[in-house]
């Protein structure tokens, strides 16, 4: 057995056969607890006082997820008995309540009132306390159910899903062929959009005004309605400028098919994205849904007109937040307003390269990110988009957007046991009030993280429980429930033992739950401060966390000295260190101003901030799967049809073989990266690529992986990568890239153990690390 | 009498006083304005078109003519009007007593020429300006007549569309991926400039190019060429647009009228062909089709609620309309930017209801446009008026429209202008035969016509001012008469830019010798002036009380004109060429003109509009109509409009221009009923019940806009339109069994008018 930390060879890495536990989360403290898909914690326990919390030093608390596989949740209909829950704190009945009074009452495990069961609901109880019915009623042994909700919980009737586009087609829109993609995806999406025949689409196009669209049923193709008047916008027409698709299908797709036809030759340079935004709220503030906008100009009209206050002379300076912030408070006032009327709005900036093979424009996604932001939207960023090389992604982006199942106008609030309370919420969502989440709509894709604190200085009884409550309108359409649009309520409850010792919180820590939560504390404080004293930050709460386990390790080994140049750490912890390494690599965080553009930033940031434990943790510490070994299965299903994966290698070019190919997965593309040595080159060009190397080195960008070709190499390459993608919500595209020539700069970020100019490796950072916690406080 | 008519026909000229008095006092004892009736469009079979560029006098600018003194040895020519010696031209060198061009007869006092350097033209543009807030049936009907309008126009004709409701839509008829329309809001006011920013009309567009192979299109297209296009660009489109065309989709609430921005909607339309077309460079119109009331933006005439009933004249003249001042003066400002641009505002009222044509009445007048009126789009006078309109020249039926026209006028010494009534506007040309003091639209010598047709008659009014002596004693020819000419440059329907010039010459008298004063009298003129007048005075001068000004202006002209002993008004009698002008003055009291308080603003807008535009002749029997009877056996014959003449056994043909009643005696009428005129024995009834059928319709046929036919019988509800117009010789008051018919009113019959005037003429 190596001890981990004597040599960089072996430090804990989430890689090999490691890889899959390394990102796995703990074991369920409760039999009867909901699958941390949906909410998990970041230590499985709960610290019975403040003072011990505090020195645990690691920030507590859950990452939620909730509609993160609702497929899988057992719905209760309106004839179960109705909706019981608690009469003080408003809990939902679970399995942890505790039933007296021969079950006419139960008493509440979060806030221990005793409330009296609704006539319908009883039943009496069998010898061990449990009711006879307990095996007809999910939400008893269940940790995560779902209701159909009553009249009474609906403010009004569920609200047709309904979509909004909201698209540039200035001459930059034009000239980098977003429109047509745009245009054909959503398009190829009608079919899958949710809501079935009462679904309602409408749209927005712009550049220096606006163009609204008459899409009613009896008409033979749509009309055009421009309005001009960009200060004050307003609606052309009553309605019919968002219809019922079912019924204006042929006018819908009338237009899909002619809008790039109709602004082939638009020369329009200017965009007024604000007065579009305004005036697609106009059309949607009755009744909500999802706003769509496609930004390809750098919006310089109207309200929420861009500046270029992308200034280098700001960093390193206390302003230097104020980068990373809106600046215009317009953002921040229309996506609070769309809140209010349950609209969500995602945003898709495809800016324009500023010249050619020049880097993009700045856009300021800093300020266009706070729209979703608060809307429980979604950002996206093709930055210098090219149809030819991006095409592809944001077709699939689009697709994936408009068919995934998505709740719509939900709010969700998390109850915790008495002494605890939720002290701060992370991800993308409007605060209603003090502790319910204002969503307007929320998708798989969406993950929240809470922090708990403790309300009073000791939490008493052996178990702490949360709850969470997502209500929302479904989409129809989603197979399990054959009903028209209807109000849902999505529960999720947890059981976490209450703890007296710090060891019980390092036992019982999960490492990919907290780097998830530090990452997002980071987010938010890169926000107000500068990076630098963000990424300060980050390390030293591992610092401290590394020194309080060490002087608790010493105690514990009594006497025995610990080497003094030895790392130590909790076994859950052990890949934490390295993550953190990676989080500090990625965009969000490296380097300075002229190592990351600003709204590459900004986007990654956004990312992160939403993101869920697994996509994280791909972005800290990508995979990089060995391809040219055609032993083993990987590429190929397995019994039960699942793609068999290669063993990730460690992210280090020193592990690399320059006579291997490897397909590395950063989360956001692939790279399939070529190694130098000759020989190979020629065999994989040949049999992954179809091309006869022996003619010149082809370059990288003139090789396509995809589609699979006749050679066993290539279709189980392609396998794996489809395999890889299907678990995404992003499409990632897939590039070639040789070692030794030039595009390899873009690749060496993601070797997140190597050493850059301005980052450490991951030796370095475990020494440095060690340092730190020997370092006299 | 017949002299004046002749020369109408001649020259399209009529004059109030056809012998003018040389002093300025004397001229004022005249009492009645010495004015000129002047059609410069008329249609003339023999008219003299010169093919080529008019000789002008250097210092007047007056075209060379028949009064010019020509010294053929030395080349030179002496303008009648200012004295001016002027050299022919060069290509005049081969001219003589013998060889004279056209423009030194005198026969051809009315001559045009065909400019040879003129700017190239566009074809004619038509901007139709569509309500939508309208019934559905009118909508379609509306837009049935716009369609077939569109097959009749030459495919090189351009047209564009304006479509509003509560907002306007100005469709882009160039874009064919889809209906395209720029929206704007109908409660806004917008200037120009940001109606031409808002369609991306301001900054100039690229070129249109040719075709792969093909050179680039001569002609520059302008960047308004994306909404007004030629037909042959745009049928398809156009066609498709008002296939689709909704109606306004705004709800109305009940108890409300709908919304409706007329006015911005002129605005806009106003604002886009002075963008797209340039000023000169074409024929252009812009036609309203409007269905209600605008309630909507500048220009309202009412509010939406219903319980707010559209104002009247009771309500006009009590201050009470609270937004008719500003819609004025909105229009005002419409009116002076088309006038600015050069192109006509033509009025499609189709509704029960007033439209606002009180309001816009300034846009149509000074834009020379055109109005017709009815209550819906399906009734024929809207539709066959509307094709009228499209008839090309030449064509039977044609209206000989023309466009972008200035009219001048140069009056010899002695003669000063004081001023226009007609659909013109001023231009800012200043001359010193330019009168101090101002009648109608004054101050200057020019005025501009964005659209005339052949019946556009314009009244100009003169000065008299004292001769000078060294003039007269230079010149005796002028000291014994005086020469006006008018000018009128245009564009014709061809395309070609005309000039057509008008000289004539009268003589001046003693001022006191009454007797030739009177035989230069021509009454029909007169009345007309008067009339044009009258109203004119109605609507820009407050408290003005137009028949007592009537009244007393034709009390001073029978007094100073009149044949009597002082005091005894036994003895009065007047110069036959002035007789019936008290008859005239009878019938222009009781008219729509004057009696405001029967008929609605927009009626008498209307009517008022028609009274300043049409000929001499049309004007009079629009202040006192026609009437015609048809009896069994004989011919037609004219009458006396009088109550007198309604016989059971006559029809009546009613001719009051603006309607024309066919009135079936009660015998006749049963007859009728009793199925006489089917019965071959009885084809003399037959072809009497045809006979005022087909006068009547030749009537209408002539006339633009088309009258309102009523073909009513004695003692049928219709029978008022004729009642009202007659002469109630015979009242319930006069219980004279004698008559025919009573007529309900309160009214003075004309005897009784004449009673009076002569006895207040003839008062010392
Ligand atoms: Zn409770
Ligand atoms: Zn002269």
């Amino acid at each position: 057995q190596q001890d981990p930390m004597q040599s960089p060879a072996y430090y804990p890495r989430p890689t090999g056969e490691e890889a899959a536990a390394a990102r796995a989360p703990l074991p369920p403290a409760h039999p009867g607890n909901c699958d941390a898909r949906f909410m998990r914690p970041t230590v499985n326990a709960v610290p019975n006082q403040q003072a011990m919390r505090a020195r645990f030093q690691l920030p507590t608390g859950l990452i939620v997820h909730p509609m993160a596989d609702p497929q899988d949740l057992p719905v209760i209909g309106l004839d179960a008995g109705g909706i019981v829950r608690c009469r003080r704190c408003r809990t939902y009945i679970n399995p942890f309540v505790t039933w007296t009074d021969s079950g006419r009452r139960f008493q509440c495990n979060v806030c221990g009132m005793f409330t009296d069961v609704p006539m319908d609901y009883f039943c009496a109880l069998d010898q061990n306390g449990q009711r006879h019915d307990i095996a007809q009623h999910p939400e008893l042994t269940q940790g995560s159910v779902e209701y159909l909700a009553p009249q009474e919980y609906m403010v009004r009737p569920p609200m047709p899903p309904r979509f909004f586009f909201v698209i540039d087609v200035s001459t930059q829109a034009v000239q980098s062929g977003s429109l047509p993609v745009v245009c054909q995806a959503i398009k190829d999406s009608l079919d899958s959009l949710p809501g079935s025949s009462r679904t309602q689409i409408g749209f927005l196009t712009f550049d220096s005004s606006l163009h609204f669209y008459n899409l009613k049923s009896s008409l033979s193709q749509p009309q055009m309605l421009v309005v001009a008047e960009i200060e004050e916008p307003f609606l052309p027409l009553p309605d019919d400028l968002v219809v019922n698709l079912h019924e204006s299908r042929a006018v819908v797709e009338a237009l899909l098919d002619s809008l790039p036809q109709m602004f082939a030759s638009n020369m329009v340079v200017e965009s007024a994205m604000g007065p579009a935004l305004q005036a697609a709220f106009l059309a949607m503030q009755d009744f909500g849904g999802k706003m769509l906008l496609f930004q390809s100009a750098v919006p310089s009209l109207g309200l929420g007109k861009i500046k270029n206050r992308d200034n280098a002379a700001l960093w390193g300076t206390d302003s230097e937040h104020k980068l990373r912030n809106p600046d215009d408070p317009f953002y921040k006032k229309f996506a609070a307003e769309c809140s209010r009327v349950q609209i969500a709005v995602d945003v898709f900036v495809l800016g324009a390269a500023s010249g050619q093979g020049m880097p993009a424009v700045y856009m300021d996604l800093a300020s266009l990110a706070t729209l979703p932001k608060y809307t429980c939207g979604q950002l996206y960023s093709l930055p210098a988009f090219s149809a030819k090389r991006d095409g592809p992604k944001l077709a699939h982006d689009v697709r994936h957007n408009l068919s995934r199942p998505t709740a719509w106008e939900a709010v969700m609030r998390i109850r915790c046991s008495k002494g605890l309370r939720i002290s701060s919420f992370h991800g993308h969502f409007f605060i209603r009030s003090s502790d319910l989440l204002a969503l307007p709509q929320v998708d798989p894709d969406k993950a929240f993280a809470v922090q708990i604190q403790h309300d009073e200085s000791v939490v008493t009884g052996p178990v702490a429980y949360v709850q969470c409550a997502l209500l929302y309108t479904s989409s129809n359409g989603e197979r399990r429930i054959r009903r028209a649009i209807s109000h849902l309520t999505q529960v999720h409850t947890m059981a976490m033992p209450v703890v007296t010792e710090v060891q019980d919180l390092f036992r019982a820590v999960d490492g990919g739950a907290t780097l998830t939560l530090l990452a997002k504390l980071a987010m938010e404080k890169a926000c107000t401060s500068k990076l630098d004293d963000t990424r300060n930050a980050i390390q030293t709460k591992l610092v401290l966390a590394l020194r309080e386990y060490r002087l608790l390790h010493a105690a514990a080994s009594r006497g025995t000295t610990l080497p003094h140049n030895k790392l130590i750490f909790p076994p859950t912890l052990r890949y934490l260190p390295v993550w953190i390494l990676g989080l500090l690599k990625t965009p969000a965080l490296r380097g300075s101003m002229r190592d990351v553009a600003t709204d590459e930033r900004a986007a990654f940031c956004f990312d992160i901030s939403s993101a869920g434990v697994d996509q994280l943790l791909t972005w800290v510490y990508p995979s990089l799967y060995p391809v040219h070994d055609p032993s083993g299965d990987w590429g190929k299903p397995d019994a039960q049809g699942r793609i068999t994966r290669p063993l990730p290698s460690p992210m280090t070019m020193e592990a690399v073989d320059s006579s291997g190919a490897y397909l590395l997965d950063s989360g956001r593309i692939f790279v399939l990266w070529l190694g130098a040595n000759g020989l190979t080159l020629k065999l994989l060009t040949l049999q992954v690529f179809e091309v006869d190397a022996s003619r010149g080195q082809p370059d990288g960008f003139s090789l396509q992986v995809e589609p699979p070709r006749q050679s066993d190499l290539s279709r189980r390459i392609c396998a794996l990568l489809n395999d890889l993608r299907a678990h995404r919500s992003n499409y990632a595209g897939c590039f070639v890239v040789r070692q030794g020539t030039q595009p390899e700069a873009h690749v060496l970020p993601w070797f997140v153990e190597d050493r850059t100019q301005i980052s450490q490796s991951y030796q370095e950072f475990a020494a440095m690390l060690q340092k730190s916690v020997m370092a006299k406080s | 009498m017949a002299d004046f008519v002749a020369l109408e026909e001649q020259d399209g000229l009529r004059l109030s006083w056809n012998i003018w008095p040389n002093s300025r006092i004397e001229a004022t004892k005249a009492v009645i304005p010495f004015a000129s009736l002047y059609t410069p469009n008329k249609r003339k079979a023999d008219l003299q078109v010169c093919p080529y560029d008019p000789v002008l006098c250097k210092t007047c600018g007056a075209v060379l003519n028949g009064y010019a003194q020509v010294d053929f040895n030395a080349a030179l020519w002496g303008c009648p009007f200012c004295h001016t010696r002027n050299h022919f031209p060069s290509q005049y060198r081969g001219i003589s007593e013998q060889q004279q061009p056209a423009e030194l007869y005198q026969e051809y006092n009315t001559i045009e020429y065909i400019q040879q350097q003129a700017k190239p033209v566009m074809p004619p543009a038509y901007v139709f300006v569509v309500d939508t807030s309208v019934a559905e049936d009118e909508l379609r009907a509306c837009v049935a007549s716009l369609s077939q309008a569109l097959t009749t126009l030459p495919e090189y004709a351009q047209v564009g569309l304006v479509t509003f409701g509560t907002h306007v839509h100005v469709h882009e008829l160039g874009f064919a991926e889809c209906a395209k329309s720029y929206v704007f809001q109908g409660s806004r006011e917008y200037t120009p400039q940001q109606v031409v920013e808002q369609l991306g009309l301001a900054s100039k567009m690229p070129a249109r190019k040719g075709g792969p192979g093909q050179p680039a299109l001569p002609m520059p297209s302008s960047p308004g060429s994306r909404f007004i296009l030629p037909i042959s660009e745009c049928e398809f489109t156009v066609n498709a647009v008002l296939d689709e065309l909704q109606r306004d989709v705004f709800p109305t609430l009940s108890e409300h009228r709908p919304s409706r921005c007329t006015g911005t909607a002129l605005q806009v339309a106003a604002s886009l062909m002075g963008a797209a077309l340039q000023p000169g460079m074409c024929a252009a119109r812009l036609m309203l089709f409007v269905g209600g009331p605008s309630t909507e933006g500048a220009g309202k005439v009412v509010e939406k609620e219903l319980s707010e009933p559209i104002r009247s004249h009771e309500d006009l003249a009590k201050d009470r309309a609270p937004h008719y001042k500003k819609a004025r003066r909105f229009f005002d400002g419409v009116a002076s930017q088309l006038v600015q641009q050069q192109h006509s505002l033509d009025v499609f009222a189709c509704a029960l209801d007033q439209v606002g044509l009180a309001e816009m009445k300034p846009v149509v007048d000074m834009s020379g446009g055109m109005v017709v009126q009815t209550d819906t789009f399906l009734n024929p006078v809207f539709k066959e008026s509307f094709k009228r309109v499209f008839v090309a020249p030449g064509d039977p039926g044609s209206l000989n429209i023309a466009s972008n026209a200035t009219f001048e006028v140069i009056p010899s010494r002695g003669v000063k202008i004081a001023g226009l009534l007609g659909p013109a506007a001023a231009m800012d040309k200043k001359s010193s035969s330019i009168a101090d003091t101002h009648v109608g639209i004054g101050g200057t010598n020019q005025w501009r016509l964005a659209g005339l047709d052949a019946s556009t008659t314009l009244c100009t009014f003169y000065e008299i001012t004292p001769q000078s002596k060294e003039a007269a004693g230079q010149d005796p020819h002028t000291s014994q008469q005086f020469y006006i000419q008018f000018i009128t440059r245009y564009l014709h329907a061809d395309g070609s830019h005309r000039i057509r010039a008008t000289t004539f010459t009268r003589r001046w008298t003693d001022g006191s010798n009454l007797g030739e004063l009177m035989a230069g009298f021509d009454q029909e003129a007169a009345a007309v002036v008067v009339a044009r007048l009258a109203t004119f005075k109605m609507e820009t001068e407050e408290d003005f009380d137009a028949t007592r000004w009537i009244d007393r202006t034709l009390i001073r002209l029978a007094s100073r004109f009149g044949d009597y002993r002082p005091n005894d008004p036994a003895s009065f009698t007047l110069n036959e060429n002035m007789a019936f002008y008290p008859q005239f003055m009878f019938n222009l009291r009781r008219s729509q003109f004057v009696q405001v308080f029967g008929n609605s603003p927009d009626e008498t807008a209307n009517c008022r509009l028609s009274l300043n535009k049409e000929t001499a002749q049309e004007a009079t029997v629009m202040i006192q109509p026609s009437l015609f009877s048809y009896r069994a056996a004989g011919a037609c014959a004219q009458v006396l409009l009088d109550v007198t003449s309604i016989a059971p056994d006559r029809i009546l043909l009613l001719d009051s221009y603006f309607y024309v009643v066919v009135f079936h005696g009660s015998s006749i009428a049963q007859w009728r009923k009793d199925g006489f005129h089917l019965n071959p024995d009885h084809a003399h009834f037959k072809e009497l019940l045809e006979a005022p059928k087909r006068d009547a319709s030749s009537i209408l046929q002539r006339r633009f806009p088309v009258p309102r036919l009523v073909d009513c019988d004695q003692n049928g509800s219709q029978a008022r339109f004729l009642l009202a117009r007659l002469n109630p010789s015979s009242t319930y008051q006069s219980q004279q069994s004698m008559s025919a018919e009573v007529i309900m009113t309160d009214d003075v019959s004309l005897s009784v008018f004449t009673e009076h005037l002569t006895k207040l003429a003839t008062q010392s």
